[in-house]
């Protein structure tokens, strides 16, 4: 546990020496409060900060590959991959490492937009319930994306196609989570199939927690969502040490 | 195969192997997760953590369930939901879900039983005797089109005897799936319907279809009211007792009263019975173009020898057929000023794009009771002409002002949550009596309340002839009369005295009867009786036989033989009739609200919604409560009371305060919003890229302290 600390701190350290996350950071930040305080700031409207939720994850669908695309690419480009493997660490210490850093550095951008709920509490009754809920739904569905996007990192060394790569699965699972979409995907598809596929998608057990309503089922999916997505990181990563 | 292990150099043997193990890794994986989430699915806790529990069905479900003596069986038509059109698989989604979770609560009690018509004919033949409608949709394709035959209906079946239909139950969310079933439920195990008496006297106004009387049907024949409630329409010409299985009566805008009404009215009290009153001072009409017209209204008709507001204020009420209006801003706001603007006056205004919009205009006697501890805000109220506040004036508001709706009566939950009441339209002040010192004068044995009060800036005048304000002609000479209006308004309210005037109160006790010691006034048949006689009388007994007058015409002679028979007819009802009673056998209760407008059927049915209001919106909810409360059947009140907490945001001061120019707060509340969604925006991104950049210097500056240290 102490080594994946180790990596964790290193990780986390990077992100905030490096500007590219600050540039990340800002422009993720004013693009998602701009929009959320258009629409939630308005006198006579109810106090709620839905419109920021109902926004994230398609901000973070955007911005989240290109956050992810150097998680392992850019090692394996440069050539650290090799040395952090000689490192006195198991992979799978190795991929925690980072997958928690990535999710604290974005923890911390979402922290930042805690100025709209707290404006809001300050002109309406804002029920901060749900709010919370909404945060940690957004954690949980920001470390599936992440999951994922380090899945795809791990399995090139060009960040342009771990981009591409991360943005079309996240496109896809964000959709099939859609409650107007999947409507529109019964109309050629079994409802059956239908069923499983948006049964997959983050984004559904997003809105679930996010709506303030805490459910076992939610938990355990993101639990095994990201638990997948992580192995099957760490499957690639040994099969590459293998082959040396 | 396991990652966590380090390298080992292999053969090709082996690395089939490695894979092979990472395959069958995979699989097992895939398996334990779908185990996972099978079982946590079947297994779930839930906790909603919102604050009006707007995720879980209410106490009204719950209580209903629990109070279940037998069983209820819920026989759910449904067919195949892969076989549903994609439109109703989600409503089918919620419907499951909602009666999953009642036969959990019903832990027994409930049994439901899954039906599909379409499998079976008989099953069919069933859903629709019992009253099942089926949903008919048009399916197209290229080459054919077909009517496709869906089911969605519930039975509800409770003690083997009685039973309820709902006929397609098709719920756009959790929500409405329990307004739509519990409300169901409430029906089929309620015994009898409860029977509320009325008397209404209908306005008659212009209509496009000539002239047409204006009642209060809409609220009575609601789906969930009549549901639960019977009325039986008891405005008797000739004065009739009332029944005796009728325990409340209600009478919309009671006018042209005689004392035989009043009388009537009376003795129902005296029997414990519950009166409700809905009063207004005047009636006004709304003309085609939203132009209102006072029309002729006496309270009284004429002759009458007891006025209603003398009758009232022997039972402790307080009537006074007065206007009232109040000039506080926020009480004359609609609740929603986006989506239902029209909920008072709108005056239509160019927008920016050039299109006219309508835009609410504060009318000051379209307004709603604020739950509002006025006494913590007389300071609003005591500021002088200069905004300075007089502190000796200050304190005596603080004494006098009282909360907006201080009433814990569970017909306010609702309208607690809100802040507000439901609006009125041109209210009357209606009180409790009251001494000299403003101290409540009520009877020995009665014990009453005040349940909604105006803001402290009511403004109460006799009803004025005019109270048009809009005019007539172009939009522009419309804004013009109406600003020339609110400020003649104004202008009457800067001279009058701060006061709070209410709106709705109630008294229950023994009363003692208007007419104990007095004569029982007659019934209108009784008085022609009498006067038929004495002209029968006043003709000579002879007069048949006297050759100059001649004998009695035959229509004469019918007259006489009628009033004859009903003289006997009007003496046996008086002696049916119960002896006056001079005081209350039991406890009575009356309610005296200081409107009828609000619940009027041009009002509620939303006439003039698309022309810029007034439209009454909080008059159903506030209708079925009222009758919920009266009948003090809290059954659906959680279920009535749900999620309807009120959050609006409210940039500017909480109070505009009834002096503040609204073109000025307009401005203010503009700028405020853009500070606010800028600060909102530029602060976070500002405080992460400073943090950022102080990061990097700190970083170059230890990095050339390096390389000078290293030269």
């Amino acid at each position: 546990m102490h080594e994946a600390l180790v990596v964790f701190r290193r990780e986390l350290k990077s992100y905030f020496l490096s500007p590219i996350a600050y540039v990340f950071g800002v422009l993720m930040l004013s693009m998602l409060l701009y929009y959320a305080a258009d629409v939630t700031l308005v006198d006579g409207s109810q106090a709620s900060a839905e419109n920021l939720f109902r926004l994230l994850p398609s901000i973070l669908l955007y911005f989240l590959p290109g956050l992810t695309m150097r998680l392992w690419a850019e090692e394996r480009k440069l050539g650290t991959l090799e040395l952090l493997m000689t490192f006195p660490v198991t992979i799978g210490q190795l991929v925690l490492g980072k997958f928690s850093a990535s999710l604290v550095y974005l923890g911390c951008v979402l922290l930042l937009t805690l100025g709209l709920p707290l404006t809001l509490a300050a002109y309406g009754p804002l029920d901060w319930t749900p709010v919370l809920a909404s945060y940690l739904a957004s954690v949980l569905f920001t470390g599936s994306f992440l999951a994922v996007g380090m899945f795809w990192s791990s399995l090139t060394r060009d960040q342009i196609v771990a981009m591409l790569l991360s943005l079309v699965s996240l496109f896809v699972l964000y959709n099939i989570g859609d409650p107007a979409k999947v409507e529109a995907a019964a109309d050629w598809l079994p409802w059956w199939l239908v069923d499983v596929v948006s049964a997959i998608s983050p984004y559904r057990y997003f809105q679930s927690v996010a709506r303030g309503v805490l459910d076992t089922r939610d938990f355990v999916y993101f639990a095994c969502f990201c638990g997948l997505f992580l192995y099957a990181n760490a499957l690639v990563l040994h099969s590459r040490r293998q082959k040396g | 195969m396991n990652p966590m292990l380090p390298h080992a150099p292999r053969d090709r043997a082996q690395e089939r192997g490695a894979a092979l193990a990472v395959l069958l890794h995979v699989i097992l994986l895939l398996a334990v997760i779908g185990q996972l989430v099978y079982l946590a699915s079947r297994y779930r806790v839930r906790v909603d953590l919102t604050t009006d529990k707007l995720w879980s069905s209410t106490a009204s479900t719950r209580d209903l369930i629990e109070k279940l003596d037998e069983g209820l069986v819920i026989q759910a038509f449904f067919s195949p939901k892969e076989k549903l059109p994609v439109t109703y698989r989600t409503t089918r989604a919620w419907a499951d879900n909602f009666l999953d979770e009642l036969v959990q609560l019903g832990k027994g009690k409930v049994v439901l039983q899954r039906l599909d018509p379409n499998a079976d004919k008989d099953t069919a033949d069933m859903a629709k005797r019992v009253g099942i409608k089926p949903l008919e949709l048009k399916s197209s394709s290229s080459t054919s089109l077909s009517v496709d035959v869906h089911w969605q209906g519930l039975r509800l079946r409770y003690g083997g005897q009685k039973q309820k239909v709902v006929p397609q139950f098709t719920p756009g969310s959790s929500l409405v799936a329990e307004a739509l079933l519990t409300p169901a439920i409430k029906e089929v195990i309620t015994e009898q319907k409860r029977k509320f008496g009325y008397m209404e006297w209908p306005a008659m106004t212009q209509g496009p279809q000539g002239a047409q009387g204006i009642g209060w049907n809409m609220v009575r024949s609601t789906e969930g009211v009549a549901k639960r409630y019977e009325f039986q329409n008891l405005k008797d010409e000739d004065g009739a007792l009332l029944p005796p299985d009728i325990d409340t009566l209600l009478l919309f805008r009671p006018k042209d009263l005689t004392d035989r009404q009043k009388y009537v009215i009376d003795q129902f009290v005296m029997q414990g019975g519950t009166l409700v009153v809905f009063a207004d001072a005047a009636e006004y009409a709304i003309g085609p173009q939203r132009t209102f017209m006072k029309v002729p209204m006496q309270i009284d008709a004429a002759g009458s020898q007891l006025p209603f507001v003398s009758q009232l204020a022997t039972y402790g009420l307080d009537w006074r057929p007065k206007l009232v209006a109040d000039m506080l801003a926020n009480t004359q706001q609609p609740r929603d000023q986006f989506r239902a603007p029209f909920e008072y006056l709108c005056l239509a205004q160019q927008n920016a794009f050039g299109q006219l919009q309508n835009v609410p205009a504060p009318y000051g006697w379209f307004f709603h009771a604020m739950a509002q501890p006025w006494a913590t805000h007389a300071d609003l109220f005591a500021r002088n002409d200069k905004g300075e506040v007089d502190q000796a004036v200050a304190a005596e508001y603080r004494k006098r002002f009282v909360p907006g709706m201080p009433s814990d009566a569970f017909l306010f939950s609702a309208f607690k949550q809100l802040g507000r009441g439901p609006g009125f339209y041109w209210p009357t002040w209606a009180g409790l009596r009251e001494k000299a010192d403003g101290v409540p004068d009520l009877p020995a044995g009665v014990r009453g309340s005040v349940m909604l009060w105006s803001s402290p800036a009511a403004l109460v005048e006799d009803p004025p002839q005019m109270v048009n304000p809009l005019g007539f002609g172009t939009a522009s000479q419309r804004k013009d009369a109406y600003d020339k209006f609110s400020k003649q308004m104004a202008e009457r309210y800067q001279s009058a005295p701060r006061l709070q005037a209410p709106l709705m109160a109630e008294v229950q006790g023994e009363f003692v009867s208007c007419f104990a010691g007095k004569e029982r006034p007659k019934r209108p048949s009784q008085i022609k009786e009498e006067e038929a006689k004495k002209a029968a009388a006043e003709t000579p007994k002879d007069a048949p036989l006297n050759p100059d007058t001649g004998p009695l015409s035959p229509e004469a002679q019918q007259q006489v033989e009628r009033a004859k028979g009903g003289a006997k007819d009007a003496a046996k009802a008086v002696v049916a009739e119960a002896d006056m009673l001079a005081k209350s056998v039991k406890p009575g209760r009356i309610v005296l609200i200081g409107d009828a407008d609000f619940l009027r059927d041009d009002f509620v049915r939303g006439d003039y919604a698309q022309g810029g209001g007034p439209y009454s919106l909080f008059a159903g909810p506030f209708w079925s409560q009222l009758l919920d409360w009266i009948a003090e059947d809290q059954d659906l009140v959680a279920l009535q009371t749900r999620g309807v907490t009120d959050r609006t945001l409210r940039f500017a001061d909480e109070l505009d305060g009834p002096k503040q120019d609204p073109r000025l707060a307009e401005q203010r509340l503009r700028s405020k919003t853009t500070l606010l969604r800028l600060a909102n925006v530029l602060v976070p991104s500002v405080l992460l890229a400073l943090f950022g950049l102080s990061v990097l210097l700190v970083r170059r500056g230890q990095k050339r302290s390096f390389l000078a240290a290293q030269n």
